[in-house]
């Protein structure tokens, strides 16, 4: 897959928009998932999720193949969300996303909490991400603290908060025990 | 795995995401319309030629106005104005003098310093009893 995916990157680069595409395909569903969690509109999300896909055409040249190719993408979609998320960019305010919480609308009911829902209540952005780079996208430390522009010590440090912080909450008894319990 | 990482990534899968037919679209549109790294590569090229050019030409244009400004500036020396001879020659005095004659002096001094000689040698035989 990952001569596949390297196969890809050198035909895109050389200027192949079918070779991107497939790239695109590859990556789009997991990278708005993620952005979901980073913005506060789904609309926001989507355009972060544009954004991402042109900046990573654009400058494709400019991929350094020592990281992996997912390590790129995500550092680009985290700075979108960023900009997007900025004090310093205006809200449209004829743009209203009657949706909500774009993350909790695309949760189905259960009986706990999803603990990514939890972990944005309980972690900041940064750690939330880190959470979600480690253990959804299995990126290795110095994978996430590189998207994160961060050092290895930092990320090794918050993700051990952020895990004790998520695992208080996964132990913790439920709404439906806590009523039987008394 | 243990418990947690598995629940991490049994919720992150109960995420519900579709990517609607519409953001496709505009997906597929804006990497289309957008220029391709190639392009780009040769667009960033491009104005590194012309610039190397503009840099040469504004170089030499440069150095031909210092050149002229340098050598504009440079106060010329006043053209030599020569009179001609007959002009001159009018003016001028006739210099058909006598040749001056200036070795008496010194002749009466020689003279003197050879008689204060003579002098100071009778002197000196005097002292030492040379006798006269």
């Amino acid at each position: 897959m990952a001569t596949d995916e390297s196969r890809l990157i050198d035909e895109a680069r050389a200027g192949s928009v079918s070779a991107f595409t497939e790239l695109v395909e590859a990556y789009k569903l997991r990278l708005l998932r993620f952005l979901l969690t980073r913005c506060t509109s789904h609309a926001d999300a989507e355009d972060a999720l544009q954004d991402t896909f042109v900046n990573a055409w654009r400058y494709l040249d400019s991929y350094d193949a020592r990281w992996r190719f997912s390590t790129w993408l995500y550092r680009i979609a985290v700075n979108n969300a960023a900009r997007l998320n900025s004090p310093v960019t205006e809200p449209a305010d004829d743009i209203v996303d009657d949706r909500g919480d774009p993350l909790a609308a695309c949760i189905a009911e259960s009986e706990r909490e999803n603990l990514w829902l939890s972990a944005r209540r309980l972690l900041s952005d940064e750690v939330y991400a880190a959470m979600w780079l480690r253990y959804v996208e299995d990126m290795s430390i110095r994978d996430v603290a590189s998207v994160l522009d961060r050092s290895n010590t930092w990320t090794k440090v918050n993700l051990h908060r952020g895990r004790q912080v998520l695992d208080a909450e996964l132990n913790k008894p439920s709404a439906k025990e806590q009523k039987a319990y008394g | 795995m243990d418990k947690l990482a598995k629940a991490l990534r049994d919720d992150a899968a109960r995420i519900d995401v579709k990517v609607s037919a519409e953001l496709d679209r505009r997906l597929h549109a804006s990497i289309e319309n957008a220029p391709s790294p190639a392009a780009r590569k040769k667009a960033v090229r491009k104005p590194a030629t012309s610039i190397k050019w503009a840099s040469a030409l504004t170089g030499v244009a440069l150095a031909a106005t210092v050149i002229f400004v340098v050598n504009f500036d440079q106060p010329q020396a006043p053209a030599a104005v020569v009179p001609p001879l007959q002009t001159v020659t009018g003016v001028l005095p006739r210099l058909n003098t006598e040749t001056a004659v200036f070795t008496a002096p010194l002749t009466e001094e020689l003279e003197n310093l050879e008689a204060d000689l003579r002098k100071a040698e009778r002197a000196v035989k005097r002292e030492i009893g040379l006798g006269l």
